[in-house]
């Protein structure tokens, strides 16, 4: 093809792609519906969310009860399982045998895909790594001229090396560790008391990052460093630790998009940030999609950087289906433009004053909805995938199965992908399903409003699960749900 | 080497112990229904046995079509019908590769006895009757023609080609364990593709194995050594005639004690010194205490007895009252059982 000069041109390329491009992960979560632009896509996942109904989801038949310790490790085992190296090498092109994406992966995973004939659409592991570090993420923000909350790095050894360290950061303080997910490895510390609870995770760590705690709204932002310049998506509020949702205390559990998430001021201030920020990527040699979450001081206006995320993310489920996306192309798209062979050139500028416009906006939200309680157990029910409706007073019922997340048509309908099936054990902290819908979730005051709060719980009547009386048996499940299977979905 | 479950076994009335185990001769060249049938009867046992100490423990398909691509490269055309034929599963593909199974042992004796004229490999198989396949392969799946003792669906206990070349494999009495090939399909490999006890040798030194392995080789040719392969320290192949289970020094003394290892080479080497032993005095002693043994509750009695001509092209399989006559000319397929007693065996 020519070089690609226009969004139609863009469109067309995808669309009539003949080569295997592949996102390879637990789920599709993540990519919900890239399948509808993108032609020769195919998801190959560890869990058919779809009981087999979904066409260009691949899922290897003959699994066993694993331990997986991250979602690299699942990546690793897929594409190192038979069934799946047997569906590339059918679709391969010779030894091309296409163009894969993750969520995750690390340096093992870029052995296999190149002895597979799979060229990785990012930026090598190492590198990825390497940005995903917070301290890291400190020091580009600082050179791009992308403020952080006020902070120190330092090695800690007890209470009082971390006192002095913080000094000019008053009492009240944040702690955390290089890497880890949310919700695990950020430690609120206002006292003695606090700091002993975390005390060994962070006396384990080589350098910490000490951040004065302010009154914040955490916010997500999804971007893509092409070579014509970085594109932005839009702001998005980040649901937090809710107890509905999630059992981990500051965990991530959904997020809304909708165009007056924050102010005028905070949008323009976070997408100019996001800009400084992709193009600062781009000079320490990484491309393509990427998310920062910004904390937004609700007292001063003042937004601070929180961390970054080189990769897909779990809101690019919804960055990838709203007006905007539709309108000219999914971020994502631009991401697989930038590691395609083809040339391009695009008015960078021009998308992102598109995408800033509120109209290009139109409103989305998800809740990732895990099991809160410190049961275990087997399920015997779970809902399925695909539309839900709801009906006055609150109660829920399936409507059809679809795919898409537009497939749900106004608030009363939902798009619930199912993670936790029947068969599947339910424990503390498993993901049951995320649930997509039109309008928001939460109330001004940043708390889930009725209409969530009906959902959460017309999705949990729909399971139901077996107690696991015999304590061998209780034993063997908990031991399966904490070392194995409790892979997050992110 | 597992239970397939579909052999009889256990106590008779008595108390006796009265086992049984069916042998069959299957004659197809090529890779095709029989043998696919053959893995169908097998494969509920294997499985089982195959994720005895979790799936997890067991190496990647990629990694096992890796070690296959790597060390016997030549192997790998056989192998990919083969799990095509065993329906293309994850599973049944990574223990057809037989690259790092799960542990196991055997007992044995074999040793050679050569002479200018004739080459004679004899050996027994010595383990529990209803863990053993029982199936004796005739094949042709690249070029040469084999006859095997088959064990792990395609691997091979004892066998031989139609270039002159006979092998076969007695455990190696040591519990070290490691990166490597269940030694079967070492010693299928060495049959497909190698002609000469040299090629086979370099084989045995080039091919890592899982475990500890004596593997005796002999040729047309009236050449002969036994490799004592082990995955800790490299090879060691020596012009040696004779192998039980052990490898240079005791290691294992339970397992040799149980086993009888150090009497039965000492017997095997008297004889091969002796020049006046013959082929059928040879033949005869793998009949006879100690080298043929009843302790089959233990599961180291002597299941078969196999003899190899490799310059005749023919092979004897015996048990007290039966022998079985096979050639590359003359291969009948046939099926009878075999029932084993702590006090006798009865063919």
């Amino acid at each position: 093809m020519n070089k690609i000069t226009s969004i139609a041109d863009v469109r067309r390329h995808f669309r009539n792609n003949k080569e295997p491009i592949y996102f390879i992960s637990a789920t599709n979560f993540n990519l919900l519906g890239i399948g509808d632009w993108v032609g020769a896509f195919r998801h190959i996942n560890y869990i058919d969310c779809f009981e087999g109904k979904q066409r260009n989801v691949f899922v290897p038949k003959q699994k066993f009860p694993r331990d997986f310790e991250s979602i690299e490790d699942i990546n690793n085992y897929l594409l190192e399982h038979k069934e799946v190296i047997d569906f590339i090498q059918s679709r391969a092109d010779g030894e091309n045998a296409g163009v894969a994406s993750f969520l995750m992966f690390d340096e093992h995973t870029e052995e296999i895909c190149k002895q597979l004939g799979l060229r990785v659409a990012f930026p090598p592991a190492e590198l990825r790594t390497r940005m995903d570090n917070k301290i890291e993420t400190v020091r580009i923000g600082n050179k791009a001229g992308v403020p952080s909350v006020p902070n120190v790095l330092a090695k800690v050894g007890s209470y009082q090396e971390l006192v002095e360290a913080s000094q000019e950061l008053g009492t009240d303080l944040v702690v955390q560790t290089a890497f880890g997910d949310s919700g695990h490895t950020t430690f609120f510390i206002a006292n003695e008391e606090d700091y002993y609870k975390h005390a060994e995770e962070i006396e384990a760590e080589p350098e910490v990052k000490i951040m004065k705690r302010i009154n914040c709204r955490g916010s997500a932002i999804e971007a893509c460093a092409t070579r014509c310049g970085t594109v932005v998506g839009p702001l998005m509020t980040e649901l937090v630790g809710f107890k509905t949702l999630t059992p981990y205390k500051g965990g991530w559990c959904g997020n809304e998009m909708f165009a007056g998430a924050f102010s005028q001021e905070v949008r323009d201030l976070a997408r100019e940030y996001t800009f400084k920020f992709g193009e600062a990527l781009r000079e320490e040699g990484y491309r393509g999609y990427f998310e920062l979450d910004f904390l937004i001081d609700m007292d001063t206006n003042d937004v601070y950087l929180g961390e970054l995320n080189p990769r897909v993310t779990g809101a690019s489920s919804l960055t990838n289906v709203a007006a905007f996306a539709h309108s000219d192309i999914p971020l994502f798209l631009f991401h697989l433009l930038e590691f395609s062979e083809v040339d391009f050139d695009l008015d960078i500028d021009d998308i992102n004053e598109r995408w800033a416009h509120p109209e290009s906006v139109d409103s989305w939200s998800q809740l990732v909805i895990k099991h809160t309680d410190e049961s275990v157990d087997l399920l015997t029910q779970a809902p399925q995938t695909g539309v839900w409706r709801m009906h006055e007073g609150g109660d829920i019922s399936y409507d059809h199965y679809s795919y898409h997340p537009h497939a749900a048509e106004n608030e009363n309908e939902a798009f619930f992908l199912r993670i936790s099936g029947a068969g599947d054990f339910r424990y503390e902290g498993a993901d049951l399903g995320i649930l997509i819908t039109r309008g928001r979730l939460m109330d001004d005051d940043f708390q889930l409003n009725d209409r969530a709060k009906a959902w959460i719980d017309g999705i949990r009547q729909q399971y139901t699960g077996q107690a696991l009386q015999d304590p061998v048996v209780e034993e063997v499940a908990v031991s399966h749900a904490i070392g194995g299977g409790n892979f997050k979905i992110l | 080497m597992i239970t397939d479950g579909h052999h009889a076994a256990g106590p008779a009335l008595d108390g006796e112990l009265n086992k049984a185990l069916t042998f069959r001769t299957v004659h197809e060249p090529t890779a095709g229904p029989k043998w696919q049938s053959l893995f169908e009867y097998h494969w509920p046992a294997y499985r089982p046995w195959y994720l005895t100490e979790g799936e997890r423990e067991r190496p990647s398909y990629l990694e096992c079509y890796n070690a296959l691509r790597h060390h016997m490269p030549e192997l790998l055309g056989t192998y990919n019908t083969l799990c095509e034929l065993a329906g293309g599963g994850d599973l049944s593909s990574r223990l057809l590769s037989l690259y790092r199974p799960p542990p196991y042992i055997t007992g044995c004796s074999q040793a050679v006895l050569a002479s200018p004229q004739s080459t004679v490999l004899a050996r027994n198989y010595d383990y529990p009757p209803e863990l053993c396949e029982g199936t004796i392969l005739y094949t042709r799946w690249n070029q040469r023609q084999v006859i095997a003792m088959s064990d792990c669906l395609w691997g091979v206990l004892d066998g031989m080609n139609d270039a002159g070349l006979a092998v076969s494999l007695a455990f190696g009495g040591r519990k070290v364990v490691g990166e490597g090939f269940g030694a079967p399909i070492i010693l299928r490999y060495i049959l497909e593709f190698c002609a000469t006890v040299p090629e086979a040798a370099a084989v045995l030194k080039r091919v890592p194995t899982h475990m500890a392995y004596n593997i005796t080789v002999a040729d047309a040719a009236g050449r002969y050594v036994t490799a004592m392969i082990a995955p800790d320290r490299p090879a060691s192949i020596k012009r040696v005639a004779v192998a039980t289970n052990h490898q240079k020094k005791i290691e294992w003394y339970a397992h040799a004690l149980a086993s009888e290892t150090l009497i039965r080479e000492r017997q095997l080497s008297i004889l091969v010194d002796d020049d006046a032993t013959t082929d059928e005095r040879l033949i005869a002693a793998f009949s006879a205490p100690p080298l043929f043994r009843h302790d089959y509750r233990r599961g180291l009695g002597t299941v078969y007895t196999s003899v190899y001509r490799p310059n005749e092209g023919k092979t004897e399989f015996r048990w007290p009252g039966k022998v079985l006559s096979l050639g590359f000319d003359s291969f009948p397929e046939e099926q009878f059982t075999v029932h084993y007693a702590s006090r006798g065996l009865y063919g």
